[in-house]
């Protein structure tokens, strides 16, 4: 079989393929089996130890449903369209795994040894596709049991374990639905590249549907909107059909439950016959772009990378239009801060986050301050949202922190950027906060909130880029070593990955609280002072992580 | 008696490919008979890769047309996929699989029946890869894992050889050992479609070279005359 001028005829060659491959790995087979079972196990194990006592008293509240509470009833009422805005999200996340993902995917090795022989694709792909609809069924099974557990811990589920369970059912049941009916959308849309985009652009309109269901499960709790709202919407689509049997069982008015997980069940295996149908067709370029983005993900879970996670995730969902341009400063000083804001204006999304992340902050201390109960949970819930606007702020830091060589041939040594790239977080901070801040200083004729202010976002920033420079994960970590009450790996990984912000907001939700909940100006300098104190160590601690990671 | 001008068996006509408002690869032409070498040169992201993605029917132009064969190349052709054969994007291999068994499985994949065992003990002799046919290719270094690409393709039928920088990762006698394999490739009657940035290998396997500046033709013809053109 060598060079030849003729046109060369299509060999059937799937079947001996298949079995060759089969033939040639049956001898690893078993360390195959050895590595999911360990999977298995690790996953087993994090969940009976971390959600041991909660999966208890599930089944403990499933076997014995407590009674119905005062707001029992309210909950009642907001629980066509919360659970219908649940349901929304779950699909929205499943369909949307078409654009990174699969639900048709296939190993790197096969993509590149395989895709481009003649072998029947439906034969590779199909099994592929039927393994991802296998598994989601699974996880909705099993995600189903959440929402029954949380209506039955509330009051909403019956006098008796029967009626309990007949809720657990029809809420797995509805769940499992609304998975397969997710997963057979997404494989339509990644058969189809042009879905690709409809789906991009379909998505903001769906997040914001699931804010407004959102805003009517509030208005149904707290108030009463008309019934034949909730009607509308648990007959407007899949994610309200998938939400009536639960409904129902709850006491609720949905009579024609059953009807509506039949449709959900036709939708559901409508879909998957056709993703089933459509899965050998699915794009060579899609399934190697998927293979890539699964290694990419896969190294950076196993190295606990979130930054990489986020970076495999955005790259294969989809990439940006460079529209912005910023005329690059004449001073070597600001070449830092222009760059940080250059990539904080092409990236939009994150700058109105962080800059609403900052307004609920603010909003938050307000609100809790009129109520006059600004305790320490409200303050430290405050600095949690300030401390998440901050680390989107810090992206350029982020930036260099991935990869050090960007960074090199700037005229300054690696520890000085970590000051530089503070600059703009803390300018935007101090520009989005200090409106409604300085607003709320004169509306109530206390300057304490501006003087705060200044101190609070330098430490947020600074804790965000001691987060950002952190050096890279070592497997040793989960070593640990042991101590009297047990081994300490999961307290050091924890402190790996949440320093920052444990250090920026726990001492500021402190010193905040105290110097807010009294009305003499000695507490607010000693907290401005002690702010200044500790935005400056956390400044140099930042600094100094970057001179180790600039050095490695 | 052979024909002095056979047509070409893959055709290129006015090709060109955009990723949103980034131009990749503006309007380029180029055909390649058989028997032929036609070498695309050109520094790093100057569309080289792009083009022999769409030369191959991984991807599709934005404008113009590709003709293999005498007819319009759909992406994923089963015809592209039973008579050209693609090397230099394979990064992964199966790891527990050996050098010997890749090479079985694509020989299978061809549809190689009895013979399969002497093709693939052919390819490990002219790759060089006798010694290393049980080792898994995690005990590669990275040449060798370069030849087992290049093995891949000798194991399998071909009337197109699309090659995307064949010679990276190759020492320099290797280079030479390549230069001699797709001569030989060459004269056995395959229409080489090849990006490299290698002068040498060029100018002694190409008989047609084209230089790409920013996805922009910026020079053609012989090796000769169009290596001066290359900054």
């Amino acid at each position: 079989m060598t060079v030849t001028r003729e046109a060369i005829a299509v060999p059937d060659s799937t079947d001996p393929t298949i079995s060759l491959l089969r033939e040639l790995r049956r001898g690893r087979a078993r360390q195959r089996a050895a590595n999911a079972a360990y999977w298995i196990y690790l996953v087993v194990l994090i969940v009976a130890l971390y959600g041991g006592a909660r999966i208890g008293a599930a089944v403990h509240d499933l076997q014995h449903p407590p009674p119905p509470t005062a707001q029992t009833p309210r909950l009642l009422h907001a629980a066509p369209y919360g659970l219908a805005a649940l349901a929304l999200v779950l699909l929205l996340v499943l369909v949307r795994d078409a654009l990174w993902r699969g639900p048709v995917t296939l190993p790197q090795p096969a993509v590149d040894w395989l895709l481009d022989t003649p072998v029947d694709r439906g034969r590779l792909l199909r099994p592929r596709f039927r393994l991802s609809a296998a598994v989601a069924t699974l996880a909705g099974a099993a995600v189903g049991v959440v929402p029954a557990a949380a209506l039955v811990g509330l009051g909403l589920g019956g006098h008796s374990a029967g009626h309990a369970l007949r809720l657990t059912g029809a809420a797995v049941l509805s769940t499992a639905l609304l998975f397969i009916l997710g997963t057979g959308s997404a494989g339509l849309i990644e058969r189809y590249p042009a879905g690709w985009r409809r789906l991009r652009r379909a998505t903001p309109a769906v997040v914001a549907l699931v804010v407004g269901l959102g805003g009517l499960a509030a208005w149904a709790a707290l108030g009463r909107p008309p019934p034949v709202v909730a009607d509308v919407v648990m007959w407007s689509g899949p994610w309200g059909w998938a939400t009536q049997g639960m409904v129902a069982l709850c006491g609720g008015s949905a009579p024609l439950w059953p009807l509506a997980t039949a449709l959900l069940g036709v939708a559901a295996l409508a879909a998957l016959a056709a993703a089933d149908r459509a899965a050998a067709g699915v794009p060579g370029a899609a399934l190697r772009v998927r293979a890539a983005t699964i290694g990419a993900m896969s190294a950076a879970v196993l190295n606990m990378d979130t930054r990489g996670i986020a970076l495999a995730y955005s790259g294969a969902a989809g990439s940006r239009r460079v529209r912005f341009r910023l005329r690059p400063p004449r001073r070597r000083e600001l070449v830092l801060p222009w760059r940080d804001l250059l990539a904080l204006a092409r990236a939009p999304t994150r700058l109105l986050g962080a800059a609403a992340l900052a307004l609920l902050a603010v909003g938050l201390i307000a609100v809790a301050g009129q109520a006059g109960q600004l305790s320490l949970v409200p303050v430290a819930a405050a600095l949690a949202l300030g401390y998440l606007a901050a680390a989107w702020l810090c992206e350029g830091a982020r930036l260099d922190a991935e990869d050090t060589r960007r960074s090199a041939t700037l005229p300054f040594r690696f520890q000085s950027l970590a000051w530089w790239h503070a600059v703009v977080p803390c300018l935007i901070l101090f520009a989005v906060a200090g409106v409604p801040v300085v607003a709320l200083a004169a509306v109530s004729g206390d300057p304490r909130f501006i003087a705060l202010l200044a101190v609070t976002a330098p430490v947020l920033v600074a804790g965000a880029l001691v987060n950002v420079f952190r050096p890279r994960f070592m497997p040793d970590l989960f070593g640990g070593f042991e101590t009297p009450v047990g081994n300490s790996a999961a307290i050091i990984v924890v402190f790996w990955l949440v320093l920052g912000p444990l250090a920026a907001v726990v001492p500021m939700a402190v010193l905040l609280s105290s110097a807010l909940g009294v009305s003499h100006a000695g507490a607010v300098a000693r907290a401005v002072l002690a702010g200044a104190v500790l935005a400056a160590a956390l400044g140099a601690y930042a600094a100094r992580r970057a001179a180790s990671l600039g050095s490695t | 008696m052979p024909d002095a001008n056979p047509p070409p068996l893959l055709a290129l006509t006015g090709v060109s490919r955009t990723y949103g408002e980034r131009v990749a690869l503006s309007p380029v032409d180029l055909a390649v008979t058989p028997g032929q070498c036609v070498a695309v040169m050109g520094a790093n992201g100057s569309g080289k890769s792009t083009l022999l993605r769409i030369a191959a029917g991984r991807d599709m132009p934005t404008t113009g047309q590709v003709v293999y064969a005498g007819r319009g190349l759909t992406q994923d052709d089963l015809a592209v996929r039973t008579e050209i054969a693609v090397v230099g994007d394979m990064v992964s291999t199966y790891p527990d699989l050996t050098v010997r068994e890749h090479l079985q499985l694509v020989a299978v994949a061809h549809g190689a029946g009895r013979g399969r065992d002497d093709l693939v003990d052919r390819a490990l002799r002219e790759c060089r890869l006798n010694d290393h046919a049980t080792a898994l290719p995690g005990s590669l270094s990275s040449g060798q894992r370069q030849a087992l690409h290049l093995a891949a393709m000798l194991v399998r039928p071909r009337r197109v050889m699309v090659l995307d920088e064949p010679e990276q990762r190759l020492d320099p006698a290797a280079r030479r050992w390549l230069a001699d394999l797709l001569l030989g490739q060459k004269q056995a009657g395959a229409a080489l479609l090849m990006a490299t940035h290698h002068t040498e290998l060029a100018a002694a396997v190409a008989d047609h070279v084209i230089v790409l500046g920013d996805g922009e033709v910026i020079g053609r013809g012989t090796p000769e005359a169009a290596l001066a053109v290359i900054p």
